[in-house]
């Protein structure tokens, strides 16, 4: 029988991590707590050209900015508190816009401002004021307070030939490593620095989204859009979904639409349901900061090889939501699995890749989840029915919110997919939802007032 | 505090986030501010220790669904963060690591338990030594060690978080 050859990190392995986003910096924290626990100190360098200090493209990651309800949470639970100066507006409830009205959903289990929206860099490019903290670099700071060491090099050159991972910079050598480690996105050039590697590697498949900041003020910020994050299930042509993110003086707009397209942006601001919530003479500045994040529709292949990891946005993200808190799932099953059992394929495979699976099987759950949500949100038939449910669930939160629950917990990212959709399929809840959808269809159609 | 960057609850001194022999299952964090545990009875009122940021309450309740064994109440303006109990229990459940702050913060409440127990013992040995030598001169001397000793659990709480 032949015997591969075990893989360890011990006291004193070097570790590279690729990348100091999220990912990144969750893995080298928990890889370093764990150690600790363990009695072992690791050697972890961090390689992000980037300072998320810096306004604009310079030091953004080009992301929503939204920190779940869950993953608020974990890292209060992780001694990862987020401070004021990083969470630009604190979230207690989802403001859906539709074409029969609007309907706002809290949380029916805690009443609490829960939902953190960020910058992932230092703000928006023009941002006069000092008050914006990067959260990628609060987190990359969290990551060097656990003893990981920070190097503002671009790395373009991996190479797994010799016994050791070996990187480079513009043909120079900078380093060798026991474990390295990929954690810079999906970017196309940095994946394919790994798809290179032979190891059977494939880059996720993505989508493009249109995001923008704009300025509006916190008063009327605050005034206007609350402590809700705004969703407008509009009928705008080529436009499938809009959300609008308060974050202190500036609203974040992502959009998804047929393409990544800056005049989806434009039409969106001119619709009069979105013009209601801006000032009066709002025009849209000929410049403004935007960009096409992409959007991973399906997991990676072989995010792992003997001495290599590839964590967050590079392996598996959970469709649409808490790309954050996949990088936080994926970044600590991997830092667990090369402490506790080894930085082998085998090891790997055996306990970093079920939990990849988990998250793409779940996202199967999560694309049937949100294209019933969408037929029904703009089926005129169905929709005021459906929405009709929420009113009548959200005037007492107390009393049974099934309904309400399930799109919270769809938008919010609190629970998986599955979960929630093993949820649907409870009786009483699909009786209860039809029953209101076909007496409102019929008492529409008799052009009769439903009773308040 | 920045209205609009608190997280979870914010509240002002003297308001009661949790409530003794209150059913509820919630875990929470301080996220900033201070607040104190209170154990009542009648109209007696102990104070058995002072929290701060980081330190997590409730933690009990969530894992023996018993009623709340002490009132909590906020010190100056305190922001508290809710665990919802049973999201936390499905988290914990896949990844058992995430109660290791739960667990290391109830082992050094059960160190500082037992510190304050020895201590007590101790008290009470000497104190019943001296009553059995009574001399109303002692009276004073004895007063002035239970109110050092009760200044001792305080302090013992405030520098343990």
């Amino acid at each position: 029988m032949i015997r591969t050859k075990e893989l360890n990190l011990k006291n004193g392995s070097r570790i590279v991590v690729i990348g100091g986003g999220p990912a990144g910096a969750f893995f080298s924290i928990f890889a370093s707590k764990l150690a600790q626990d363990l009695g072992r100190k690791l050697d972890i360098t961090i390689y992000e050209k980037k300072i998320f200090d810096n306004q604009g493209a310079l030091g953004c990651n080009m992301c929503a900015g939204v920190i779940s309800e869950s993953l608020v949470q974990s890292l209060a639970l992780e001694d990862i508190n987020l401070p004021s100066s990083v969470v630009q507006s604190c979230v207690d409830s989802y403001y859906f816009h539709t074409q029969n009205g609007n309907i706002k959903i809290k949380s029916s289990r805690i009443q609490q401002r829960g939902i953190a929206t960020i910058f992932r860099g230092g703000g928006p490019k023009g941002n006069a004021g000092k008050d914006i903290q990067s959260f990628d670099e609060f987190l990359l700071h969290k990551a060097v307070e656990h003893g990981a060491k920070v190097k503002h090099i671009f790395i373009d050159k991996i190479n797994l030939n010799d016994d050791k991972p070996v990187i480079y910079a513009g043909e120079r050598l900078q380093n060798d490593c026991d474990l390295l480690v990929g954690a810079s996105g999906v970017k196309a050039n940095s994946g394919k620095i790994y798809e290179k590697l032979g190891i059977g590697y494939k880059i996720p498949s993505t989508i493009r989204a249109t995001q923008s900041e704009i300025e509006l003020g916190s008063d009327w910020i605050a005034n206007k859009f609350g402590n809700s994050i705004h969703i407008f299930l509009l009928r705008i042509p080529g436009v499938k979904f809009v959300s609008v993110i308060p974050k202190g003086r500036f609203i974040t707009v992502s959009l998804l639409g047929n393409e990544p397209n800056v005049e989806y942006i434009k039409m969106f601001l001119a619709h009069p349901v979105m013009k209601q919530m801006l000032p009066q003479g709002f025009k849209i500045p000929d410049k403004f900061c935007h960009c096409f994040p992409k959007i991973n529709i399906k997991g990676a292949k072989n995010p792992f090889a003997d001495r290599l990891v590839l964590v967050g946005d590079a392996s598996s993200v959970r469709l649409y939501k808490d790309g954050i808190g996949s990088a936080y799932i994926t970044s600590k099953a991997a830092a667990h699995t090369a402490i506790l059992y080894g930085i082998g394929k085998q090891n790997f495979e055996k306990h970093y890749l079920p939990v990849c699976k988990n998250l793409d099987a779940d996202n199967l759950f999560g694309k049937l989840l949100f294209s019933v949500n969408d037929f029904v949100s703009y089926t005129a038939l169905l929709s005021k029915g459906y929405f009709r449910t929420i009113q009548q669930e959200q005037a007492d939160l107390h009393k049974t919110t099934h309904h309400s629950d399930i799109l919270w917990d769809m938008f919010t990212g609190s629970r998986f997919y599955k979960e929630i959709f093993i949820r649907t399929l409870n009786p009483r809840y699909i009786l209860n939802l039809l029953f209101t959808i076909t007496s409102t269809s019929l008492l529409d159609m008799l052009s009769i007032q439903p009773k308040k | 505090m920045s209205e609009k960057a608190f997280l979870g609850k914010l509240y002002n001194d003297g308001d009661v986030i949790v409530e003794e022999g209150s059913k509820s299952r919630t875990m929470y964090v301080i996220q900033s501010g201070k607040v104190k545990v209170v154990k009542k009875e009648g109209e007696r009122e102990t104070t058995l220790a002072f929290l701060g940021e980081g330190d997590v309450f409730g933690e009990m309740s969530l894992f023996d669904a018993s009623p709340r064994s002490a009132t909590i109440i906020a010190v100056g303006e305190a922001r508290v963060l809710a665990i919802e109990h049973e999201g936390l229990l499905k988290k914990i459940k896949v990844d058992p690591t995430l109660a290791f702050n739960i667990i290391k913060q109830m082992s050094r409440r059960i160190r500082n338990l037992n510190s304050k127990l020895s201590t007590i013992f101790r008290t009470i040995t000497d104190t019943n030594d001296k009553l059995k030598k009574f001399n109303p001169e002692n009276i004073e001397t004895i007063q002035k060690e239970l109110q050092k000793l009760y200044d001792t659990f305080i302090q013992m709480d405030l520098h343990t978080h």
